[in-house]
């Protein structure tokens, strides 16, 4: 990958006996958006807060840029957008008071204070907000000013955790916008979510974490084929299930051979060739097979298949 | 462009010198209820205390202006010591809760600036309640019986008071994360403020009646108050309120840094010049009046400096991160200030060490009789073996073990077990008839008792045992500064990324 940005480099974080980060390693180039796939308290908050300088490891380091967090938080702060799984909002605040506030608090002065305010303010779209408190917008709203307080500074590195957390679907819709427009203005962004359906549309590639361990990492295509190597598959044949399960129990690469209705689902840990052959014996061996399906694989699966371990 | 206009510009430009929390507490302020009713409740307090001193003056009374004042100044006293300091308190706290603090630490604003804006911002807050009361207090001034210097004075003590209450509860809202904790912390504060409000009521009195009972009362006297020496006191109080109220802002960030940020140092520079600024006035008084009993009040109050700093500086972490102290010689770029004053366990014995031989240098070479420095060096005795001889414990037994707060309990445990234990076996053991308290041998290992009865020891010969307590806790802190060098990374080597302008050791690098 060339012009890395964000290198998180054998990351280890523990608490007490809890280790919530083992030796995490991946990176993410410019302009790239990576999205961060792990069940709950599988140590992807922890790994953002240490990138964000908010928490530090006790080995390992992440590069943001040419800052270290370890050795200069103050540097890589300045390249680092976050936004948390929480709105962080004050009270007695408008809209356009609480960018002020951050843009301010970025060193930012004069001019360029109320140029990047009123950038933000056009780019997200909240011109009619900006004299509302901001404590009482709608969450969706929230959001979308606390995404504009993060990236107040222009930061090069955006980091969200869970950003689209219990958004409407109309503002999850804006939200995916708004992200596309920021990796295509150049910024890198990692994003951790649980709505995996729209991780693959707004994301370039994935890690995937479990117990503080990275399962896997790389493009979108990349990891799902590590699904499809264990595909999931169903037949529906005329005759009595039976016989068919017993045939295909025999079958090389088949696992997990179960009724599903009037069929039989199965694992089949193999590729298209491998499934080419296993039809061709199935139809060989004169089963009445009246229908054979695959179910594509996409991240929803990806995450059951962590969850439930059996990627490990 | 209008007038209006002209000055909200003016205004606008001058806000970006300002910190940005003040910008924004004050934005906030404005709008919140608790600010309009204080302002409010002042003005009305304001208006009717002038009304009732203007019908007294008016009805002849030569004192008006002076009760008028003094009222005024109380309401102005209750303002600033409870409800800018709980505002204080409540606004760190509430962006600690909320996690918006977060938010600001991802900023430039560093721990320091966050500390120093939320404190400037209480002080325009309690400017503006000090201008609510300025036409009232004026007018007390016109009542007669009172100068101007007075009010001035009284308008500056309130005032100083207030932001060091502000800066106090700002360190005491750093302390807690849990609401019970941080109410509890608060109320022992409230009960605290009530004391020394009591306390400031009644040297208030005793200074208008004339007589002044010397720095806390404890034979400093400068006898009549002459311009001079009331100048002198005024200068002490305010270099100790200024370096107090730095350490409380530095003590504050502390409890706000990263693990990897050096807040240490700071701290312990702190604390030193409060401890050098204690040495120097001592012997500047002594210079200018000639008053030997100086010293003896020099040895208590750096005794319990002392030993408060140990309690909290001995029991940091005997291992400093490497990058800790890369970056603190990046910072500092002396080896020697690292040494003295850098953190961890080990530096922390060689700082209170050198603190000590400079108490015991100044009183041995001040102090009236010897009886007086033998007491500060036995006493000493007594602070490196009750901290250091735990903490040493501590390490060598368990030192998986060991965490700060475990060696703090375990010293003032001892402390508290020296105080009971020598009186209770004594009973178990002697079993005598009548309950006899008084001060003896076995008492030699507490040491309250022993400092408050040293002539007794000293007279009695008895001197043996706490020059056996001090030298074994002088080997003690020697051994803890042996494990602080022998559990330091070997190398700390400056910075050779040219990538990195600040940065420090190579990627990957432990922390250890």
């Amino acid at each position: 990958m060339s012009d890395v940005v964000l290198e998180i480099d054998g990351l280890v974080r523990t608490f007490g006996d809890v280790h919530a980060v083992q030796d995490v390693s991946f990176s993410v180039g410019r302009g790239q958006v990576l999205g961060f796939i792990g069940p709950n308290g599988a140590g992807k908050t922890t790994t953002m807060r240490i990138i964000a300088t908010l928490d530090s490891p006790d080995a390992g380091d992440v590069r943001v840029g040419p800052y270290s967090v370890v050795d200069n938080p103050a540097g890589a702060r300045q390249l680092v957008g976050f936004m948390p799984d929480y709105a962080g909002v004050y009270s007695n605040t408008t809209v356009e008071e609480y960018l002020d506030f951050f843009a301010r608090a970025h060193d930012l002065r004069g001019d360029a204070r109320r140029k990047a305010v009123a950038h933000i303010i056009e780019f997200m779209s909240i011109g009619d907000l900006r004299d509302r408190q901001v404590e009482s917008l709608s969450k969706g709203l929230k959001q979308r000013v606390a995404l504009g307080r993060a990236i107040i500074h222009d930061p090069e590195v955006l980091i969200l955790d869970e950003p689209a957390a219990n958004l409407d679907p109309r503002a999850r819709i804006e939200f995916r916008t708004l992200i596309r427009e920021l990796a295509a203005d150049g910024k890198t962004i990692l994003l951790s979510s649980h709505i995996l359906t729209e991780m693959s549309e707004m994301c370039d590639a994935v890690t995937v974490i479990e117990k503080g361990r990275v399962l896997a990492t790389g493009s979108v295509t990349d990891v799902l084929e590590l699904v499809r190597k264990r595909r999931q598959l169903s037949v529906r044949a005329a005759g009595p299930l039976s016989l068919v399960e017993r045939t295909l129990i025999e079958q090389p690469g088949v696992t997990n051979v179960h009724e599903a209705g009037d069929r039989l689902q199965f694992d089949f840990d193999g590729g298209d060739a491998e499934q080419v052959q296993l039809v061709g014996r199935l139809v060989a061996a004169g089963l009445p097979i009246l229908e054979f399906r695959a179910h594509s694989a996409d991240l929803e699966d990806l995450f059951i298949e962590i969850t439930e371990g059996r990627m490990q | 462009m209008s007038a209006g206009v002209r000055v909200q510009a003016w205004l606008e430009a001058a806000s970006d010198r300002l910190s940005p929390l003040v910008v924004k507490e004050a934005r906030q302020v404005v709008r919140s209820r608790e600010f309009v009713f204080s302002f409010l409740a002042s003005l009305v307090a304001g208006l009717l205390i002038a009304f009732v001193g203007a019908t007294d003056a008016l009805a002849g009374s030569s004192t008006a202006g002076q009760w008028t004042f003094n009222v005024l100044l109380g309401c102005l006293a209750l303002l600033g010591l409870a409800v800018v300091p709980l505002a204080a308190f409540t606004t760190l706290r509430q962006e600690r809760v909320e996690q918006t603090l977060e938010l600001i630490t991802l900023t430039s604003l560093s721990s320091r600036r966050i500390i120093v804006g939320k404190l400037l911002a209480q002080s325009v807050k309690l400017l503006t309640l000090f201008a609510a009361v300025a036409p009232f207090l004026t007018m007390s001034f016109l009542l007669g019986g009172i100068d101007l210097t007075t009010i001035a004075i009284g308008l500056v003590a309130v005032y100083m008071a207030s932001l060091w209450a502000g800066a106090f509860c700002l360190f005491l809202s750093t302390l807690f994360r849990s609401r019970a904790a941080s109410g509890l912390a608060f109320s022992m504060f409230g009960l605290f403020v009530l004391l020394v409000l009591f306390l400031g009521f009644n040297i208030i009195r005793m200074v208008s009646l004339g007589f002044f009972p010397g720095i806390f009362g404890l034979g400093i006297g400068i006898g009549s108050a002459t311009g001079p020496s009331i100048l002198k006191v005024l200068l002490v109080a305010a270099t100790f309120w200024t370096i107090s109220l730095v350490n409380l802002v530095l003590l504050a960030e502390n409890r706000l840094s990263l693990a990897t940020e050096d807040s240490v140092t700071p701290l312990r520079v702190g604390f030193f010049v409060q401890f050098a600024l204690m040495a120097g006035w001592s012997i500047l008084w002594w210079a200018t009046t000639a008053r030997i009993g100086i010293f003896d009040t020099l040895g208590t109050f750096g005794l319990v400096h002392l030993a408060a700093v140990a309690v909290f500086t001995l029991t940091e972490e005997m291992r400093v991160p490497r990058r800790v102290l890369v970056r603190q010689r990046v910072l500092y770029g002396s080896r020697l200030l690292g040494t003295l004053f850098g953190p961890g366990a080990g530096r922390a014995a060689i700082y209170l060490l050198m603190q000590m031989a400079i108490l015991v240098i100044v009183c041995v070479l001040f102090s009236a009789a010897p009886f007086n420095w033998h007491r500060v060096l036995a006493s000493l005795g007594y602070v490196c073996f009750f901290t250091g001889v735990p903490v040493l414990a501590f390490w060598s037994w368990a030192p998986a073990k060991v965490t700060p707060m475990r060696l703090r309990v375990a010293i003032l445990v001892t402390v508290a077990a020296t105080m009971v234990l020598p009186d209770v076996v004594y009973h178990l053991i002697a079993q005598p008839e009548t309950l006899d308290l008084r001060f003896s041998t076995r008492h030699l290992i507490n040491p309250f008792r022993t400092f408050a009865e040293w002539d007794v020891a000293e007279g009695s010969g008895w001197t043996v045992v706490p020059a056996f307590i001090g030298v074994t806790g002088l080997a003690a802190y020697i051994q803890i500064i042996v494990l602080g060098v022998v559990t330091a990374p070997k190398a700390v080597a400056l910075p050779a990324r040219a990538e990195s302008p600040e940065g420090a050791a190579g990627r990957g690098d432990v922390l250890d």
